[in-house]
């Protein structure tokens, strides 16, 4: 029975005591799915939210992440890996239209092109008022709170560290490694593990993070070599120009499109046949951003970076830009390169509507296509397609898909997480299936158990425990002797972040900004009478009175307490004077209290000290009833047992309380400590002041 | 038990030498700056000299020939071998300083102490870290973590922490604490009580009382009162420091005035100083970074400014008045010398400096008060040779073109030098080799090496017996083959083979003056003549320098207030001045060691590692202060399972502890707080703060400083027996915390 009761109460200790070491990962979008990141995660009263993205295939509040799980206000930070809307759309939202109240990082390059891309977002969006998210205001006041972290820079908020590594994936593009007491998170965001044109391969964290939140668009594919890719891509835009046919590149505006730009106006370079034929790529969008290309050129890698010592690399030579398709003149081979991606609308939709049903000319779909947009269609090569303006056209143009993907692919992930060997992997960033087929692969490559693979759907929490050891410093004076076990050890615990410090109160201004004082009091009380009698009756009170002489007056003073120095200032004033403490405060209210009285009532005094003298025994009496009445307001059923112990039952355990001693026994451990520090508390209010402080 | 951390300055101290200490932690040596002044006196560096092989790593702080002149050489005849680290824009600005120092030399002098080679070898070492980065060490320097900051100054420039075990050591030399138009102010203010800081007290003795907008307007009048009037102004500038905000501020000026006078900035890569420059924004302040953000409008764009890169363009360029920024900022060499020797005795000139210029050049001369009327220059001037000397010349080159034929002939496998008598080059002691040791395409690996066997010398084996002729025993028409533009095209290719050198992107990037300055391989001789030079122009000083003046410098100090404290680089008076000031305000550990004095600075800091166990951390009530959390602990050592000392709570009543009143009062904080209490308060005489009727409110004990952390704060409080007294203290107590 009794044993019973105690696992049923240890069952419910367990969360009390762990749960400062709960860490919780929950995707608010991403779980399960491509498309609105948004990875929420706490640890230690430490709250982090991972990117901030939406669905492009939804519109309104349809496509935001899965906010209202979350209270936005309790967010200590925000870390936005990259620029490409499904990572950083919802910002805006997220920072003018809730209660969110901390602090947004992202790399330089990404808030430069965050602003062009969602401005443009929100201009090219057709949706009703309602619908709309955020405007151009919101983005432009979003942009003040945007702080920027540089790779590598180490950057603390409330004790929460955080610093960047280069992804790969697009210009800007980060993962985030984040340190709250000990315990890392790497967040990968997308990232590629293979260097390309332009960008730099993900680099290997140079710590073994404890939780790996790893995107997983790639699922188990692999990739075609880049060597490979880009032959194909360049010998199927050489031949069909060569025929006479146009190309059709429909890409982002942002990301892989610069990287393709390169690899065509390296090769217009290098054949010259080719010059004749223009390559646009149609975007204002990208046009813009180019000024950010050619500034950030130091986040690229090192083949851009040596090329910049000649010239910047992203001044194209056989690559010009259109502003509309009114401005462009369809009168022969060329190549143009258009947003959207997806060709669901806009200029490279109405060239796809234009060129589909001429079968010399070709559509290369360079990457990634979201389920239910028209490329993704044609890549299956139907026989007819519906054009915009609802009528259907005979697909004959040529329709290839070479992936220039920059995520992952699995032969990547599988080695950088081996590289790593995080313990707990948390999948996000794919499609459930592939998502699945991965977590399968994976489980196959670290068969030791030793590692946990976990991919929650939306708003699905994954709770892990780190019982991370709180160390501490002791350092000053305090340290002068390495104690023994059996030592105790008194002082200020300073904490700061996660850091912990024990020094001596004297120490505190020396290790910390913190400072002690030292507060004295002075305060003078009218009293005519003679100052002997002051020293007759604070000697019936208090256990000690000394008397001596002011030095400088030569007037009477009296140290009562060791505390508290009474002094003769003038004929009828007398002062006080103390250094600010609990007791000492105490004392000299006790002491005004008396002088009052003597001045006022001189027989009331003597009458009262009659009483507490002979009332040594009561006064007895009195303490244990009050410690009494004081552990019944406390656990409720005090009994007096046996030999006067006190007998205190809570919830089926018992603890016997030896009044003398302070002793206390009984089986449950929980019970006896608080019983424990209870009566110590009571005890020290009750009993008479010490006299030092020792 | 602490970290052990010994000082040992190098260079620069009691006077305002290059700067150059050597800190040992642990035994791990760092080698903090490795500066050199614009004479190149190879004396400087005799205490480096002994040491730079013990050197583990290279700290370098500025991108100017003060903080890491002396690289290269160090690098090629002193034996340091060292890893550099250092931020990007340092590594890049420093180089192309290097290149226009050692460009200004090689046009004045035979100079010799080291060539382009050896700077972009040096160079190539360089680790590149951003601001806040905390860079592991590992080998020998396990445990040590380093990190630069923002230092304010130059663009890139760092103070470095040192972190070892927790102790932290700063190394903070010429910080700007002002934000200023293309840089943040330093974050030195930020470190709080680091074991040791190891500071400069350059500016000690310096207050700038200018507001920085009355400077500038003094600094636009001054340029352009002297225009107007038809005169020419010249800026002795550095390379790529301090320059660039210079240049910032004349080009929002001219856009702001319209202003049609041209502004030429010369030196031999200014062109590359403001290509790479362009693309620093992230290191840049943020008012740079947020405009280019919201409107991708670089600042380096220059629109007013010319670059130009040799001084024929400069006199070229139409006639009438003209602003010129030209270095070196000494006028020991480089364009500004020439140019001030050609402007100096028009009275409608102006030259004007922006910062004290380094002890015993031209510059300082210049700017001692009252100026000089005359100063004797000596120019030097590198002309082709002609005549008798060329023919000397040409045959000298083709018997050792013989001999070294012979030679290779012998030993083929034997790629060093030919070896030649002293008697060999006596005859012409005029003659230059023309930089035949540098090649542009020589750092750019193995690749290339079978080009460059023949006649030529790789750097690394043509240490010579006989110091300077070590190897004017290039071919020359085969160098100019070596290096024809078609290199340039070929180098694209290969491009996709991997990285590339830190330096060989570089010299691509010289400009073209610099490169033909470089193959120019025309015999050539320098000649120099004494010239008498009347300064008839006005000399002007505004100071744009970019370092803290006296009194921030004392308050940083203080605000950071370091346990221990070393002070460097500054005139012996400085440092005297703000050892006393320290030692009688901030901290009683402060030192100014001499040159090669090995000073201990281990902290004797007592300190002991425990785990404080659940059962403790669980009945601790922290109590928020700022932005950490205080709580009285009393516990007892007890051991966990892994043998660590843990602490545990008491077993036993714990005995009462004195109590302790922790906070930190401002009295002008506390004036406000009271009266929004509705208390009438005022600051009587003395520091007194008289609240209410009666009570009186005073700090006492030893208040010698503002913000220091002496000791506990003495706080009085006096007054009748009334209520407002106990009402007054209940305030000043909700000012603490009471463990």
């Amino acid at each position: 029975m009794a044993s019973s009761s105690t696992s049923l109460k240890r069952r419910e200790q367990q969360p009390m005591s762990r749960e400062g070491d709960q860490l919780i990962v929950t995707p608010l979008g991403a779980g399960n799915e491509v498309g609105r990141s948004c990875v929420y995660m706490s640890f230690r009263d430490k709250t982090i939210l991972f990117d901030c993205g939406i669905n492009p295939a939804y519109s309104g509040m349809a496509a935001l992440p899965y906010f209202d799980e979350i209270d936005p206000s309790t967010i200590d930070v925000l870390l936005i890996t990259h620029f490409h809307l499904d990572h950083a759309a919802s910002l805006p939202y997220f920072l003018e239209k809730t209660t969110f109240k901390g602090r947004v990082f992202m790399t330089h390059a990404t808030k430069a092109i965050y602003k062009l891309l969602l401005t443009d977002y929100v201009k090219v969006s057709k949706v009703s008022v309602e619908d709309m998210l955020f405007d151009e205001h919101d983005i432009n006041k979003s942009m003040d709170k945007i702080e920027v972290i540089d790779f590598h820079q180490t950057v603390e908020v409330n004790g929460i560290k955080f610093w960047c590594y280069t992804a790969g994936h697009v210009l800007g593009a980060a993962m985030f490694m984040v340190d709250i007491a000990g315990v890392r998170i790497l967040y990968t965001g997308d990232y590629s593990r293979e260097e390309d044109r332009h960008l730099r391969a993900a680099e290997l964290p140079q710590f073994s993070p404890d939780i790996c939140i790893i995107e997983s668009t790639s699922g188990v594919q692999l990739h075609q070599s880049r060597h490979i890719r880009e032959k194909r891509f360049t010998d199927v835009i050489h031949s069909t120009v060569a025929q006479g046919g146009r190309v059709l590149i429909p890409a982002f505006a942002l990301g892989r499109a610069q990287e393709l730009l390169l690899i065509l106006d390296e090769y217009w370079a290098n054949h010259p046949d080719l010059h004749n034929i223009p390559i646009y790529y149609a975007s204002p969008l990208a046009k813009k951003c180019m000024a950010v290309y050619q500034t950030y050129i130091l986040s690229m890698n090192d083949r851009i970076r040596n090329q910049f010592a000649n010239s910047n690399p992203f001044v194209f030579k056989h690559i010009s830009a259109l502003n509309s398709i009114d401005d462009f003149r369809d009168v022969g081979p060329s190549v143009v390169m258009a947003s959207p991606g997806g060709l669901q609308s806009g200029f490279s939709r109405q060239l796809f509507d234009i060129w589909c049903s001429d079968k010399r000319n070709a559509c290369i779909i360079p990457g990634y296509m979201v389920e239910g947009t028209l490329a993704k269609t044609i890549i299956n090569e139907p026989k007819e397609v519906t054009l915009m303006n609802g009528l259907t056209a005979p697909l004959n143009m040529q329709v290839h898909y070479i992936s220039f993907s920059a995520h992952a692919d699995y032969a990547q992930t599988s080695t950088f997480l081996k590289e790593l060997m995080p313990p707990n992997i948390i999948l996000v960033h794919g499609e459930a299936n592939e998502m699945m087929r991965l977590k399968q692969k994976l489980f196959t490559e670290f068969p030791d158990g030793n590692t946990r693979i976990m991919n929650p759907k939306n708003c699905e929490s994954v709770e892990m425990y780190f019982n991370s050891e709180k160390m501490a410093k002791t350092i000053g004076r305090l340290a002068e002797k390495t104690p023994d076990v059996g030592d105790s050890v008194s002082g200020i615990l300073v904490k700061k972040g996660f850091t912990y410090q024990i020094m001596a109160p004297d120490d505190l201004h020396v290790f910390s900004q913190l400072s002690t004082a030292t507060v004295t009091q002075r305060i003078t009380i009218p009293f005519s009478g003679a100052f002997g009698v002051i020293t007759h009756r604070l000697g019936k009170i208090f256990e000690s009175v000394e008397s001596s002489t002011d030095e400088e007056t030569g007037l009477p003073a009296l140290k009562v307490h060791e505390r508290v120095t009474v002094k003769q200032e003038s004929e009828k004033h007398i002062s006080l004077q103390w250094s600010s403490d609990p007791i000492s405060d105490m004392v000299s209210d006790s002491i005004v209290a008396l002088v009052l009285n003597i001045s006022r009532e001189v027989p009331k005094i003597v009458a009262e000290e009659e009483v507490a003298v002979k009332s040594e025994e009561e006064n007895g009496k009195k303490v244990e009833k009050v410690i009494y009445a004081l552990l019944v307001s406390l656990f409720g059923d005090v009994k007096l047992g046996e030999n006067g112990k006190l007998v205190i039952t809570v919830d089926g355990n018992v603890a016997h309380l030896d009044k003398e001693s302070g002793d206390v026994e009984g089986e449950h451990e929980g019970l006896k400590e608080r019983v424990r520090v209870a009566f110590h508390r009571i005890q020290s209010a009750v009993k008479p002041i010490p006299l030092s402080a020792e | 038990m602490g970290t052990s951390v010994q000082v040992s300055p190098l260079c620069g101290v009691y006077n305002e030498n290059p700067l150059a200490y050597l800190v040992s932690i642990d035994g791990f040596n760092f080698l903090l700056d490795c500066g050199w002044n614009d004479l190149f006196d190879p004396s400087l560096l005799e205490p480096l000299s002994r040491v730079a092989s013990t050197v583990d790593a290279v700290l370098l702080s500025h991108p100017d020939t003060l903080h890491l002149g002396a690289l290269p050489y160090a690098m090629k005849q002193l034996g340091l071998s060292a890893p550099v680290y250092a931020t990007e824009p340092v590594h890049r600005l420093g180089l192309l300083t290097m290149y226009d120092q050692y460009l200004s030399r090689k046009q004045v002098s035979d100079f010799d102490l080291f060539t382009l080679d050896d700077i972009d070898s040096a160079f190539q070492n360089v680790i590149r870290l951003t601001y806040s980065q905390n860079f592991h060490l590992s080998g020998k320097g396990e445990g040590i973590v380093i990190a630069p900051h923002v230092a304010g100054h130059m663009l890139g420039g760092s103070i470095w922490k040192i972190t070892k075990d927790g102790e932290e050591v700063v190394y903070a030399v010429d910080y700007n604490h002002r934000k200023e138009r293309h840089l943040n102010g330093t974050v030195l203010q930020s470190f709080v009580r680091p074991a040791v800081l190891i500071t400069d007290a350059y500016n000690a003795l310096y207050t700038n009382q200018t507001q920085s907008h009355h400077r500038d307007t003094e600094f636009l009048d001054t340029i352009s009162k002297h225009l107007e009037v038809g005169g020419n102004v010249l800026l002795p500038v550095d390379t790529a420091g301090r320059v660039l905000e210079l240049l910032l501020i004349l080009e929002q000026h001219w856009s702001q005035r319209a202003f049609c006078f041209p502004i030429y900035f010369l030196t031999y890569v200014s062109s590359s100083t403001i290509d790479y420059v362009k693309s620093f924004l992230e290191w840049m302040s943020d008012s740079i970074s947020k405009s280019f953000e919201t409107s991708r409008d670089n600042a380096f764009l220059l629109r007013h400014v010319t670059l130009l890169i040799n001084k024929t363009d400069l006199d070229n360029a139409p006639p009438g008045p003209k602003v010129v920024l030209a270095s070196m900022a000494s006028l020991e060499a480089g364009f500004a010398r020439d140019i001030f020797v050609e402007w100096a005795n028009d009275p409608r000139n102006l030259v004007l400096f922006t910062e004290t210029s380094q002890f015993g050049t031209l510059a300082r001369m210049l700017q001692a008060a009252p100026p000089p009327k005359f100063v004797k220059v000596t120019m030097s001037k590198r002309v082709p040779l002609a005549g008798e000397e060329l023919i000397a010349y040409e045959e000298e080159q083709n018997r050792l073109k013989r001999e070294e034929a012979l030679r290779a002939s012998l030993v083929k496998e034997d790629e060093t030098k030919a070896s030649h008598g002293p008697d060999d080059n006596s005859s012409e002691p005029m003659v230059i080799d023309t930089k035949t040791t540098h090649d542009v395409v020589g750092s750019h690996g193995p690749a290339y090496k079978d080009i460059l066997i023949d006649g030529f010398v790789p750097p690394s084996s043509s240490i010579a017996p006989m110091f300077p002729f070590y190897d004017n025993t290039a071919d020359w028409d085969e160098y100019g083959e070596v290096i024809n533009p078609d290199d340039y095209v070929i180098k694209d290719e290969d491009m996709d083979r991997g990285a590339m050198h830190a330096g060989g992107d570089v010299d691509g990037r010289l400009d073209e003056a610099t490169a033909s300055l470089m193959l120019d391989t025309r015999p050539s001789k320098v000649i120099s003549n004494e010239l008498i030079v009347t300064v008839s122009c006005s000399l002007v000083k505004i100071d744009y320098e970019g370092r803290s003046d006296g009194r921030s410098i004392k308050s940083t100090i203080a605000h950071v207030s370091p346990l221990k404290l070393v002070l460097v680089h500054a005139t012996a008076e400085a440092t005297e001045h703000l050892k006393q000031h320290c030692l009688n305000s901030i901290c009683p550990h402060v030192y100014a060691p001499k040159i090669e004095e090995t000073i201990d600075v281990t902290s004797d800091l007592c300190a002991y590692k425990v785990q404080l166990s659940e059962k403790l951390m669980s009945n601790v009530i922290f109590k928020k202060l700022g932005d950490s959390e205080v709580a009285w602990v009393d516990s007892e050592v007890g051991k966990t399972e892994s043998e660590k000392r843990c602490l545990q709570p008491m077993a036993s009543a714990a005995a009462p502890h004195k109590p302790v009143l922790v906070g930190d009062l401002k009295m002008q904080d506390f004036k406000q707080f009271l009266a929004s209490k509705g208390v009438q308060v005022e600051f009587a005489g003395g520091g007194a703060l008289r609240c209410g009727e009666y009570v009186t409110l005073r700090k006492v004990g030893p208040t010698g400083q503002k913000g220091g952390a002496s000791g506990p704060q003495q706080i009085l409080i006096e007054g009748p027996l009334c209520e407002d007294y106990y009402k007054i203290r209940d305030y000043l107590y909700s000012q603490f915390y009471l463990l």
